[in-house]
C-alpha cells in the first residue's frame, strides 16, 4: 500500500480530509475565542489552551500512527491496541499533571493574578487538563481507531486520511471538552 | 505489556518537551498580542495554520515509518524515487490546503467587516512561513526517521509529538518574525 502511493494519490487522499482539518480548527478557533473570552481567568487559561491543543500532536497523533503501522504490516491485534490505548492514556495523565504544574508556577512567577486572590485554586489548575484532556482522548481513541479500521478494509491509506480529519475531531472536542472541564469544576 | 512499556518509555521524555513547548507558544503567542490583534486574520487563521503543518508533518512522518519498516525506503540519507513521490505528493497538498484556507480566512474576514492591512503581502508572508517550515521540517523528518529507526526505535513515538509541538511553537514565531520584518 504505502510502498504504491503516487504523488497524485498522495494528493488525492490527504487533501479532502486536509480541508477538513482546516473547517475544524476555523471552527474551533472562532468557538474558543467566544468561549474564553467570557472567563475571568481567561490570561491563564489562554497559557493553558495551547498546551491542551497540542495534545494531538503529542498524544492522538501518534496513537493513530502505531495504529495504521500495526495495521498495514499486519500486527494489528486487540493486545496491542489495548496496550496501545492504556500507554496513550498513562501519557496523557503525565502531561496533563505537568501543564497544570507549569501554569501554577506561570501564574505564581509571572502573572501573579490568579492564586493569590484566590479566583482560581492550585488543584483547580492541576485538575483542570487532566479532565479535558481524558474526555477529549475518551472520543478521539474510539473515533480514530474506527476511522483507521475502515480507512484500511476500504483500500485507503490510514496514514494519509486520519490524521488530518482526527486533527479537526481533536481540536474540535479539546475545545469543547476544555469549556465543560471548566463549567463541571466552576472556574469563574 | 512490552508494548505498553515500548510506548511509554519511548515517548514520555519527548511528550514532556513537547507539553513544555506547547505552553512557551501559549506564553509567547500572549507576549505578542498586540501584533497578533492588529492583524485579525493571522489570529484567525492561525490555529489552522499550525494543524496544516502539524498534519503534514505527521503524514509524512507515518509515511516515512512505514516506509522503513516494510524497507521502500532503504535506512539511508540518500534521494530515492519513493521520497521524491512523497515530497511532492505533499507539497501539492500542502499549497493547495493553504489556497482554501487563505480562501476561508480572507471570506470570513470579509463577513465580518474587519479591515486588512496590505492584503497580499499578508498573503505572501503567510505562503513563505508555511513554504519555509515545510522544506526544514520535511529534511529534518526524513534524516531524524533514519536515524532513529537505525537505532531500534519506533520515529512515530518520539517524531509526531515532537514536530508538531515544534511545529506550533514556529508558526507563530515565524509569522510574527515575517511581519515585524515586512510590514
Amino acid at each position: 500500500m504505502e510502498s504504491q502511493d503516487t504523488k497524485g494519490k498522495i494528493v488525492q487522499e490527504t487533501f479532502p480530509s486536509e480541508i477538513v482539518s482546516i473547517i475544524g480548527d476555523i471552527l474551533a478557533g472562532l468557538i474558543l475565542t467566544l468561549i474564553l473570552l467570557t472567563f475571568k481567568s481567561f490570561l491563564i487559561l489562554i497559557i493553558i489552551i495551547p498546551a491542551l491543543l497540542s495534545l494531538r500532536g503529542n498524544l492522538s497523533g501518534p496513537f493513530i500512527a502505531r495504529t495504521s503501522k500495526d495495521l498495514i504490516i499486519g500486527e494489528f491485534n486487540s493486545k496491542s491496541w489495548i496496550e496501545n490505548v492504556l500507554s496513550t492514556y498513562a501519557l496523557s495523565i503525565v502531561t496533563a499533571c505537568l501543564i497544570g504544574i507549569f501554569s501554577i508556577m506561570l501564574d505564581l512567577f509571572l502573572i501573579k493574578k490568579f492564586i493569590d486572590k484566590k479566583i482560581i485554586s492550585m488543584e483547580t489548575l492541576i485538575i483542570i487538563p487532566i479532565i479535558a484532556i481524558l474526555l477529549t482522548l475518551s472520543i478521539s481513541i474510539p473515533t480514530s481507531t474506527f476511522l483507521n479500521y475502515l480507512a484500511f478494509r476500504y483500500g485507503f491509506n490510514p496514514n494519509n486520511v486520519v490524521n488530518p480529519i482526527m486533527t479537526a475531531v481533536d481540536d474540535f472536542f479539546t475545545v469543547i471538552c476544555f469549556y465543560f472541564t471548566l463549567l463541571m469544576l466552576g472556574v469563574p | 505489556m512490552d508494548y505498553f512499556k515500548k510506548v511509554f518509555k519511548e515517548s514520555i521524555f519527548i511528550v514532556i518537551i513537547s507539553s513544555f513547548m506547547g505552553l512557551l507558544s501559549g506564553i509567547f503567542l500572549s507576549i505578542n498580542e498586540k501584533i497578533i490583534y492588529a492583524i485579525p486574520i493571522i489570529l484567525l487563521i492561525l490555529p489552522s495554520l499550525n494543524s496544516l503543518i502539524g498534519d503534514i508533518c505527521t503524514v509524512l512522518t507515518s509515511r516515512l515509518t512505514t516506509h522503513l519498516y516494510i524497507g521502500s525506503i532503504p535506512p539511508k540519507v540518500q534521494k530515492s524515487e519513493r521520497l521524491v513521490q512523497d515530497f511532492i505528493g505533499l507539497l501539492i497538498t500542502i499549497l493547495l490546503s493553504l489556497l482554501v484556507l487563505i480562501i476561508l480566512g480572507f471570506i470570513i474576514v470579509i463577513s465580518t467587516g474587519i479591515n486588512i492591512i496590505s492584503p497580499f503581502l499578508i498573503l505572501f508572508i503567510i505562503i513563505l512561513t508555511i513554504l519555509s517550515l515545510f522544506f526544514c521540517l520535511f529534511i529534518f523528518l526524513f534524516i531524524s526517521s533514519i536515524y532513529l529507526f537505525k537505532k531500534g526505535k519506533d520515529p512515530n513515538n518520539l517524531l509526531i509529538p515532537f514536530v508538531t509541538s515544534l511545529a506550533d511553537f514556529l508558526t507563530p514565531l515565524l509569522l510574527i518574525t515575517f511581519i515585524i520584518i515586512f510590514i
